[in-house]
């Protein structure tokens, strides 16, 4: 317990008229239960929340849903209020998100996803939490700082500003290697300190690959992997303001040249339509691919494979720093909602309660968002991968958010995938797809700072 | 001067009664489509000329929308795709007619091949979606094992900006069959056997008896598909948006509704998105009447 967040410093200050109370019934956490629910809702004894509905609309898995009725249940417990839980599928979530508020019935806490935080809170519909985290005691600078910044907002840029948002997670999108593929190629492992160069990789790779024995060096989704070679090397999507489209800039374009040239030049990966579908992802839990992107949602699906794998960083191109995503999830509360406090204390309970954190680094699908439990006992924990230190460094150091987190869409950003299938082709040189796409790119981008009125 | 000196007949009550009764069993789908249908529909026409993200109220912008459509290049080659994908129209209609032509034959196994038709129309499109983009699998897919076995290195299908779009088709083509062969099973069992008698009394073919009895008895029909299949395919949406998420390489599988999707749901702009709906509920209008206008003129020549 030491050093997180307990459930008493969560209740402890938020404010509300029974903070005795509840903290009488925190006193009585899980030996007593039949004093709480419905019962003590409506008796004096009751917490702050008695009587109260709160909703809360999510997506999520199974492992999700477990670990968060365990913490809905401890928040329940503790304050007496009654939580409606939405859930959703993952491709339903902002359709029916969007309707609800069109309709004015927003759920009183909800995910947030990164892209929507300047929409959202822009346009009042999450709610500024900053206050009511202080008055609540929790200290924020206990969850990774990336997570509590991604759901900042200052009026026109993401990242500073007024918190609109906890994070559900934060998701290090950590590159991987196929250990026994390596020893029994007789090749040397990886070091876990000193990333690739670029060069480097490359040969690697060619010398892991054997189409005739089903076996390629990798297999990267360009989606979601040419980031890493993209800022290693000194570009990136826009600058830092999200005001100009840098993708024309020579690092760029070298970046994403050799990116395609794994496939065209050295034919390290499978073959070349396979680059946009799951054939790599099947490959790779075959065991026929060496290297491959790792995110701690695979983790519990990747514990079941038969050869041995782990964590590396990102091969590096000039600035020789390595670089790659870090994505998060957010939980946010409702500007409309009735029960401000006690919907932030929900959205607190979900970041960051440490039962529920527990629970959900057990399930392998995700690191915890309580800095020193990351460090602490998920770092001790038993099972792959052993590297895990490489997920908190990209946590807490060297991971960005993906270009349009901070926009107000992502409409700008996406256009940048839709022709991209010719240069990893060969069909279109890097720098003549950048030079001929910037314009359209900086048009839409214009169009959604306008649209943004920043 | 007759209203005053005609009185009008008392109703009785029971008269009265049943007319209630009536009403308010109309009442019920009237208001239903008063509420999610003609409400929605006149909303979008004004959401159309508006600025609106379904955040903050819709700001007033006149054309600029429709102005926009027309310039954007994705809506234009979203609408191609769209009508690309009709090609399995035809195709569906000729391989459901000869489906119901041998189904309409005394032969074993009749009722068990006419349920195995239909099962595609009555499994759920998301369900039947994830298990075709399995099948197309470019490398452990069903489609591409079996053309291996006759020796042709199939194409990764979802993923080739050539093969997306036949593979939608011959998916939505297998996905309908089953419907339009119970039509067309139908239809044939209805065509009077006495022509059939009449013309092989003349001699004439079983070629001539098919082009001249059975295809123009089964007309209306086969009109009923062309209109009902035309403005369902300018909606196709679940298949693209599970088969291929991002439109596909190169913005090729992308279909009109699913860019309006798009637009109104990931772009913030349900403005946007209104236009070219009503762009397309124009579009799929016009379509619709020029195929009654062409029907109601073929079958005025018929007659005379």
């Amino acid at each position: 317990m030491m050093g997180s967040i307990s459930r008493r410093t969560l209740l402890a200050g938020t404010g509300i008229a029974a903070m005795a109370t509840g903290l009488a019934a925190c006193g009585a956490d899980g030996t007593n239960n039949g004093n709480s629910g419905e019962s003590s809702g409506s008796s004096t004894t009751g917490g702050g929340g008695a009587g109260v509905e709160l909703t809360y609309m999510f997506r999520g898995g199974e492992d999700e849903r477990k670990a968060y009725d365990q913490a809905i249940a401890a928040f329940e417990e503790q304050t007496g209020a009654k939580v409606k839980v939405i859930v959703t599928d993952a491709d339903q979530y902002r359709t029916k998100l969007q309707a609800a508020i069109t309709g004015g019935q927003v759920p009183d806490v909800f995910y947030l996803e990164q892209g929507s935080v300047m929409a959202f809170a822009k346009t009042g519909v999450v709610k500024d939490i900053t206050g009511d985290i202080e008055a609540a005691g929790l200290d924020v600078s206990k969850v990774w700082k990336y997570g509590v910044d991604s759901y900042r907002f200052d009026g026109t840029r993401v990242g500073q500003g007024a918190i609109y948002g906890l994070p559900k997670d934060v998701g290090p999108f950590s590159f991987g290697y196929n250990k026994t593929m390596f020893e029994e190629l007789g090749i040397p492992l990886p070091d876990k300190d000193k990333p690739y160069t670029w060069a480097e990789f490359r040969d690697v790779a060619k010398q892991l690959t054997s189409p005739e024995d089903e076996r390629w060096g990798t297999g990267l989704n360009v989606a979601w992997n040419l980031q890493a070679w993209v800022w290693s090397n000194g570009g990136d999507w826009a600058d830092e303001e999200r005001r100009t489209v840098t993708i024309d800039t020579p690092e760029f374009a070298e970046a994403l040249q050799d990116f395609a040239d794994i496939q065209i030049i050295d034919g390290s990966t499978p073959s070349i339509e396979q680059a946009q579908t799951m054939d790599t992802y099947q490959r790779w839990m075959r065991g026929q691919i060496g290297f491959f992107p790792v995110g701690p949602w695979d983790v519990s699906t990747y514990q079941g494979l038969d050869f041995e794998w782990d964590l590396i960083p990102y091969p590096v191109g000039k600035t020789g720093e390595t670089a790659t995503w870090l994505g998060s999830l957010g939980i946010s509360v409702s500007n409309s909602t009735e029960h401000a406090e006690l919907a932030t204390q929900l959205a607190m309970y979900l970041s960051a309660d440490e039962e529920c954190q527990r629970s959900l680094y057990q399930a392998g699908i995700q690191i915890p968002n309580l800095v020193d439990m990351a460090k602490g006992e998920y770092l001790e924990a038993e099972g792959a991968p052993a590297n895990k230190e490489e997920f908190i460094q990209i946590a807490e150091d060297y991971g960005r958010a993906l270009p349009a987190a901070a926009t107000w869409t992502p409409e700008w950003y996406d256009d940048f995938w839709v022709g991209i299938q010719p240069v990893l082709d060969g069909e279109v040189t890097a720098a003549d797809y950048v030079a001929q796409l910037q314009p359209q790119m900086q048009a839409k981008l214009d169009a959604a700072n306008m649209d943004a009125g920043i | 001067m007759s209203a005053t000196t005609e009185q009008p007949r008392r109703r009785s009550r029971l008269y009265r009664r049943e007319h209630l009764v009536a009403a308010s069993f109309i009442a019920l789908p009237l208001i239903g489509f008063l509420a999610f249908a003609i409400g929605p529909f006149l909303y979008s026409i004004y959401a159309s000329f508006t600025n609106w993200n379904m955040l903050t109220a819709p700001t007033w912008i006149g054309l600029a929308n429709y102005v926009r459509a027309f310039s954007d290049p994705y809506f234009i080659q979203s609408l191609g795709n769209t009508f690309f994908y009709m090609i399995g129209i035809p195709i569906g209609l000729v391989v459901s007619l000869a489906l119901a032509l041998a189904m309409n034959r005394r032969m074993p196994g009749r009722a068990f091949f006419r349920s195995i038709y239909y099962v595609p129309v009555v499994s759920s499109l998301a369900a039947v979606s994830i298990l075709w983009q399995w099948a197309y699998n470019g490398d452990f897919g069903l489609v591409n094992q079996v053309l291996a076995l006759v020796g042709i290195d199939g194409p990764n299908w979802l993923a080739d900006k050539a093969t997306v779009k036949p593979a939608l088709i011959i998916m939505a083509v297998w996905k309908g069959l089953g419907y339009s062969m119970l039509l067309y099973l139908a239809a044939l069992q209805s065509v009077p056997r006495s022509l059939y008698e009449a013309a092989e009394l003349d001699g004439a073919s079983s070629f001539r008896r098919f082009f001249h009895i059975t295809l123009p008895m089964v007309q209306p029909v086969t009109f009923f598909l062309v209109v009902t299949s035309i403005i369902a395919g300018s909606q196709i949406f679940t298949e693209i948006n599970i088969m291929t998420p991002t439109g596909g390489p190169e913005f090729s599988s992308a279909s009109i509704v699913w860019y309006i999707w798009r637009q109104a749901f990931s772009s913030l702009s349900m403005g946007y998105a209104s236009a070219m709906a009503v762009l397309l509920g124009v579009l799929v209008f016009l379509i619709t009447a020029f195929q009654f206008w062409i029907n109601a003129r073929n079958s005025h020549d018929g007659v005379e």
